[in-house]
């Protein structure tokens, strides 16, 4: 074991690393944000809509990330769409997270007590104040560790993105694999890598929760 | 486009597609059971069994399932631990699934009223009963489509398996792909595959959550 | 209290275990009692591993596997008078599976070079691994490898091939662009989407790949590239160096006897001679 292997490659594995976390954190935003796009047109009363979505999801949960990858940006050229490698990375990520966050947000949704928005209707509150005000918070609590489980695993969908050429961390692991053969010491180093990014992506997500928690049994006891 | 050679891998394809489905499967149901024993455990109120559930989900959703299956298998045999290559799957498969799972009962336990565990115990249930009648079934209850999500992820995850040498069918695509060059047809047939498979298990999921919204 | 002493007990018999394991571990290396060879010979059959996605030298044809180091291994395992048992692994867990020791040699082709002679032990040649070119079918702007100035080149991370297309490359004007691949099939499919001009590979690789889409792509001649050449890899240790000394030897007499030239033919359409000695890493 030659862990000064890592040194060594450390300013390109530092550099694959900002780009892993560049693609995921641009991945979960749009993601994030599609989702919840998504969310709220499977909730129109238009059907052709609704089921628009619900195929959507269908087919973007049903397939694994590196076959969409693959179709996105070998198969893109054939029907005129060419993307640049880390564009179609991280378009592909935001696209399979949105259709996830989109069920996970459907199901806050749901959770949030049916007589809450009732009373805020029957106050005269616009839907946009209800959402904002009544729906949101509460989808919040139910859902926060939902979400950032979500997040979690995408960060590790991320090392698809080296098939694509996209310079992550990945890449830059298996530059090392393959120049020296260094096979532990590659897994080690991935290994702490990934756990680091987890990890830290976890405790945000704790500390988060505890604050959407805190705010609430806050409001609540004002109630009281 | 050559939809012919389509045809020609198909018989492989579905092959490879039976592993995929059994493998996973075993693993979720495993994940199931390992998920809500680690869930309980961390809520009993020992901080030992906290910690060292703690550890675990730190450890299982932190590293990357190819990891988990690359030091199971190649790893342990250094230190004297051989695993076969469908224990060490299915193992790798049911930790990781388990920690996910864990993580979302713990968020589903906050979904259910506080009231509700404290009258149980006013009226005097012994521990075990509040959660086998009152924690658990309503955390299940919110966390279908979270536990079907997770189903399919693992079914999709599954697909990293092949590092210690098991024939999947994410697998079984590349390697047919090598051979006659013609990675988009074969990748598209094996999406459609998976599309089926999930499409039936998401289908399974709704009439399970609409079952459990009328009960 | 008598639980305490419960468990110092049965730690204490871990823990002589545990030093009983490690001194019989040690005594294992240390004695010539260890050779990978005989434990084989004894077995009667030999496990190789290789990934079998990198035709025409290893890859599977109706779940049959097939190609150079099929046909060139079953020769050796004949020589070494055992049966061979092939393993197929994603490249990932080709190295660490050997490492582990769950199979005894990798018969994938592989480039001999410096930093990984540190790690492992290769074999003599077992083909010819010179660089060349592939483009698109229809693309008319490139007939020789000079053509590739200012163009987009891919290949696969850590081959000598990409080394070999990069020092070329600097040689023109303007310089081609050079994208690097964690999997050379990657590279095919950027090829006929558009992305890259010519992909670099060995030119038994290429040669087959465009016989396969005739209408696709096309192999650019003559090859680039210095002679270099394809190795088989083993562990290096010990215990391990009359295995690979022996599969030398069968290589070398798989030469002499004319088999080799049979199989480079059935493969390749010519047949080449190999040096019979292991060559020095060039990177």
């Amino acid at each position: 074991m030659d862990l000064t292997l890592l040194v060594d490659y450390g300013p390109a594995l530092l550099r694959g690393f900002g780009v892993t976390i560049l693609c995921w954190a641009a991945g979960c935003a749009i993601g994030l944000a599609l989702g919840f796009a998504l969310m709220l047109l499977g909730r129109t009363g238009l059907k052709p809509l609704r089921w628009a979505v619900r195929a959507y999801i269908e087919v973007i949960r049903g397939t694994p990330f590196l076959i969409q990858l693959f179709l996105l940006y070998s198969g893109g050229p054939v029907i005129g769409l060419r993307l640049e490698a880390t564009t179609a990375g991280i378009l592909g990520l935001g696209v399979y997270g949105s259709a996830y966050f989109a069920e996970i947000f459907r199901a806050g949704y749901q959770a949030v007590p049916k007589g809450q928005v009732e009373a805020a209707l029957s106050l005269g509150m616009p839907y946009g104040g209800i959402l904002r005000r009544v729906i949101l918070p509460g989808m919040l609590v139910s859902t926060l560790p939902a979400i950032v489980n979500m997040m979690a695993i995408l960060t590790k969908e991320t090392v698809v993105l080296s098939i694509i050429t996209v310079p992550e961390l990945m890449y830059e692991m298996q530059t090392m694999a393959a120049e020296t053969f260094a096979t532990f010491e590659t897994i080690l180093g991935m290994a702490l890598f990934y756990w680091l990014l987890v990890e830290a992506v976890s405790r945000l997500g704790r500390r988060a929760e505890a604050r959407v928690t805190r705010f609430l049994t806050h409001s609540s006891n004002a109630r009281a | 486009m050559k939809f012919s050679v389509i045809i020609d891998a198909l018989p492989h394809l579905l092959g490879a597609a039976v592993t995929t489905v059994w493998i996973s499967l075993l693993g979720v149901m495993l994940g199931q059971v390992i998920g809500v024993l680690v869930c309980v455990a961390r809520q009993s109120g020992s901080r030992a069994a906290d910690m060292a559930g703690g550890v675990y989900v730190s450890f299982f959703r932190g590293v990357p399932l190819l990891i988990q299956l690359l030091l199971i298998y190649y790893m342990l045999p250094l230190i004297g631990i051989d695993v076969p290559p469908l224990v060490a799957a299915i193992g790798a498969l049911s930790l990781a699934s388990g920690a996910y799972v864990s993580e979302i009962y713990r968020g589903a336990l906050n979904g259910v009223p506080h009231g509700q565990s404290e009258a149980a115990l006013a009226l005097g249930f012994p521990a075990p009963t509040i959660w086998t009648r009152i924690l658990l079934p309503q955390a299940f209850r919110i966390s279908v489509p979270a536990l079907v999500n997770e189903l399919i992820l693992l079914l999709k995850a599954s697909s990293l398996i092949s590092v210690v040498g098991v024939a999947e069918l994410t697998r079984t695509s590349q390697t047919i792909s090598a051979s006659n060059y013609r990675p988009l047809e074969i990748y598209l047939a094996a999406g459609l595959i998976y599309l089926a498979i999930n499409g039936a298990l998401a289908a399974f999921g709704a009439l399970v959550e609409r079952r459990l919204q009328q009960g | 209290m008598k639980r305490a002493g419960d468990t110092t007990g049965r730690f204490g018999t871990l823990m002589r275990a545990a030093l009983l394991g490690t001194a019989m571990l040690a005594a294992g290396a240390a004695g010539a009692m260890a050779d990978t060879l005989a434990d084989i010979k004894k077995a009667g059959t030999i496990n190789v591993a290789t990934e079998m996605q990198f035709p025409p030298f290893d890859f599977l044809e109706n779940n049959e596997y097939k190609g150079v180091d099929r046909d060139l291994f079953d020769e050796v395992a004949k020589e070494l008078g055992v049966k061979a048992k092939y393993i197929d692994l994603p490249w990932t867990s080709v190295l660490p599976g050997l490492e582990a020791k769950k199979f005894d040699l990798v018969i994938a082709p592989v480039t001999i070079t410096k930093e990984r002679m540190k790690r492992y032990a290769f074999t003599v040649p077992i083909s010819e691994a010179t660089a060349a070119m592939m483009k698109r079918a229809d693309d008319k702007t490139i007939n020789k490898p000079e053509d590739i100035a200012g163009k987009n080149v891919g290949g696969g991370k850590g081959t000598s091939q990409l080394a070999q297309v990069k020092e070329f490359g600097a040689t023109l004007s303007p310089a081609p662009t050079v994208k690097e691949y964690v999997d050379s099939n990657q590279s095919y499919a950027d090829l006929a989407a558009g992305r890259v001009d010519v992909s670099v590979n060995s030119l038994p690789n290429l040669a087959f790949a465009a016989a396969q889409r005739k209408e696709t792509f096309a192999v650019v001649l003559p090859p680039f590239g210095k002679p270099s050449y394809f190795s088989w890899v083993g562990r290096p240790a010990d215990d391990d160096k009359s295995l690979v000394e022996a599969v030398n030897a069968a290589l070398v007499k798989i030469q002499k006897d004319g088999r080799l030239a049979t199989i480079q033919k059935k493969w390749f359409g010519l047949s080449a001679e190999l040096p019979t000695t292991v060559p020095e890493p060039q990177l």
